[in-house]
């Protein structure tokens, strides 16, 4: 009996020793990737803040060249069919399919409906960040809504009001060209398919089977078409600019209306100060819009081996001021109610356009080409539409079949 | 003696050469690791069916032809200038090698820029200089994107031939010229009988390297043009990278990898039965 005692005695001290488990002491590290358009952004100041409040855990972010979105997607395949995926990273809807096909995510259900953050993230984010199957593997970190930015010293000269649906869009790009001034900055270069979808999918069709040859979106497809072609309401160079072409043009005074999201709004208030504002992409006549989603989220890994504290790590990254915190080093906006009610990070005319855009906010179909239709497809298209080469029906033709076959 | 050079070799190059012949014959898709199903000739015939591919190597001609005859002339040009005595010959001969130094990345940043519609330097001095009526969108037109991406990279490419020239020029002895002098040789004389004569071998095999890099870059178009617009200056190379990086579809990519080097075996035979007859 004694020696029994002696025995559990000596066992239960002995697991109680460092050597015995060694996890006590040594904490938990979890590899974090992601990306940050600012390249002298960092998380550190977010990292440090986390540590501090879980001694357990250490964080260890990689900063990932985004290239376009192509090269942090790639990087992140090959890491995952190579056994070396991160436990969790920054990722966008288009590639979730793809991880999904490849039973790379873990589902965050059980973990988000049991947190305490919830509430403080509206259902319009939880309904976007829904996967087809019903399930939830992206947590909401960021979010971009795509509006537009219009001149409106320029429109007063017009004496127009600023543009609520297609004909009003159209009256005031008309009015807004002259010279060596267009009235809408379109970007048919790369990244162009998020300003290009608040147009076909405004008056009512949707990106789904059949939605984009759908006779309203073969319909504003041609509108938006046109407005190169037919209106000549866009740069010559529309069909090759990008994101720093119509920035740029805006900046410049060459163009007085054009889509983009918050993550612009300082730098054109220090232009413009009071001279330009934003407001939600035109509607269709009855009242239908289609808003363009542009997401940041993260997600853990099925194959990470501490999958509850990479949830910590990511759950803490969507909690209130500390989400706030994150997206002042992203440049975008907050996913949380809370934060969105102080924020101060931009001024409250591009939130507002924003928040109210919130509603008829859309994204892709989350399917494994849109990788595909984003990078190769929609450009490729859509350039040889604007130049003329294949008419506008046949391009929806071709994301149709790319789509839905 | 040879064992270590040929294992060497059959690594870095026999190794990756199978492996991509291999992949050519299964459907491989990045995003699906646990499926790659032997499809045969697949990839092979779906490519060949594709109207890209065939709009992709009738690119991939114009900007090979184009840009290594323009390339040739104007180093050829180069390394007869360099070859005279001049000041400061010396400094002129470093600078010409900037652009062959510079990487392609920076080159095609540099040139999208000079280019650009809105922004461009040659569009802001062609108008200046009334040479142009207005700006022109150099990059988002079919019928000028491809010049302009042929533009930079000769400007890359010249300083390669300046250079190789330059040193078959100083390889010819001077004796011959003052022999022809004397005998009453005029430039073009020399030039036609003594100066071409003495650099065939060194501009065919510059001529063949030239064509083989230049028929497998595509870093430059990609940093410009991305290939369009549409698919205006969509080369071979490009296409099929963006079918394997972009569209994740592996196989199809090393289909049309392979149907690449198919292609420019000729080109590499030529070269590999040079050397060996040198």
């Amino acid at each position: 009996m004694k020696r029994r005692t002696l025995l559990t005695g000596a066992a239960a001290t002995l697991a109680a020793t460092p050597l015995a488990r060694p996890h006590a002491q040594k904490p938990v590290t979890i590899r974090w990737w992601y990306h940050f358009d600012d390249p002298k952004a960092t998380p550190d100041e977010l990292v440090a803040a986390f540590e501090k409040e879980n001694p357990g855990i250490r964080i260890e972010p990689e900063n990932i060249p985004w290239g376009g979105g192509g090269d942090y997607d790639n990087r992140l395949y090959t890491s995952i069919i190579a056994n070396n995926a991160p436990d969790a990273a920054m990722v966008k809807f288009n590639n979730l399919a793809r991880l999904m096909e490849m039973d790379a995510l873990a589902p965050l259900d059980k973990w988000i409906d049991a947190w305490p953050g919830k509430r403080d993230i509206t259902d319009d984010l939880w309904r976007l960040h829904t996967a087809p199957d019903g399930k939830r593997y992206y947590m909401p970190l960021q979010y971009v809504v795509l509006y537009l930015y219009v001149r409106l010293d320029l429109l007063a000269k017009q004496n127009l009001k600023v543009p609520t649906n297609f004909d009003e869009f159209l009256t005031a790009a008309k009015a807004l060209t002259g010279g060596e001034q267009w009235g809408f900055g379109m970007r048919g270069g790369s990244g162009g398919h998020d300003s290009w979808m608040p147009f076909a999918f405004g008056t009512g069709a949707k990106p789904v089977k059949g939605g984009f040859v759908s006779p309203a979106a073969l319909a504003q497809n041609r509108f938006f078409i046109d407005l190169h072609r037919v209106h000549k309401v866009t740069p010559p160079s529309a069909p090759t600019d990008a994101f720093l072409q119509i920035v740029n043009n805006l900046k410049a005074g060459r163009v007085a209306m054009t889509v983009h999201h918050i993550s612009t709004a300082n730098t054109m208030v220090e232009t413009f100060g009071d001279a330009i504002t934003a407001v939600p992409v035109p509607r269709g006549p009855n009242g239908s819009g289609f808003a363009t989603f542009g997401d940041g989220s993260t997600c853990v890994f099925s194959a990470s081996r501490n999958p509850e504290a990479a949830w910590k790590w990511i759950s803490w990254l969507s909690t209130g001021p500390n989400n706030v915190l994150y997206n002042k080093a992203a440049g975008q906006m907050t996913v949380t109610t809370s934060g969105a009610a102080n924020w101060t990070l931009h001024p409250k005319r591009f939130v507002d356009a924003t928040v109210q855009s919130l509603p008829i906010a859309g994204v892709l179909p989350n399917l494994p080409q849109t990788a595909d239709f984003t990078r190769v497809v929609w450009p490729q298209n859509t350039q040889k539409a604007l130049l003329g080469q294949i008419q506008p029906d046949d391009m929806m033709q071709a994301f149709e079949k790319l789509f839905f076959g | 003696m040879l064992a270590p050079a040929l294992a060497a070799a059959a690594i870095l190059v026999l190794l990756p050469v199978i492996d991509t012949l291999w992949l050519s014959l299964h459907d491989v898709i990045l995003y699906r690791p646990r499926v790659r199903p032997f499809i045969g000739l697949g990839n092979y015939t779906r490519a060949l069916a594709d109207p890209v591919f065939w709009e992709s190597l009738t690119n991939s001609l114009v900007w090979v032809i184009c840009a290594v005859s323009l390339q040739f002339t104007l180093g050829f040009a180069t390394a007869l200038l360099l070859n005279r005595n001049f000041a400061w010959r010396g400094i002129a001969r470093a600078l010409v090698v900037v652009p062959w130094a510079l990487p392609s990345v920076i080159i095609g940043l540099i040139w999208t820029w000079m280019l650009d519609f809105n922004l461009g330097v040659l569009n802001n001095i062609g108008v200046l200089l009334g040479i142009l009526p207005h700006s022109v969108p150099w990059l988002a037109q079919s019928s000028t994107a491809m010049a302009g991406v042929i533009l930079a990279v000769v400007w890359q490419g010249f300083p390669f031939f300046a250079v190789t020239l330059l040193a078959g020029l100083q390889a010819i002895p001077g004796e011959l010229y003052e022999a022809a002098s004397i005998d009453g040789a005029g430039a073009w004389g020399k030039f036609r009988h003594i100066t071409l004569p003495g650099l065939a071998g060194v501009i065919a095999t510059a001529l063949l390297l030239r064509m083989i890099w230049v028929a497998n870059s595509l870093d430059l178009i990609l940093v410009m043009t991305g290939g369009g617009p549409g698919t205006a200056t969509q080369t071979l190379p490009l296409h099929a990278f963006l079918t394997a990086w972009s569209g994740g579809n592996y196989g199809q990519g090393s289909a049309l990898a392979v149907l690449l080097t198919l292609l420019l075996l000729g080109v590499v035979v030529s070269y590999v039965w040079r050397n060996r007859a040198e």
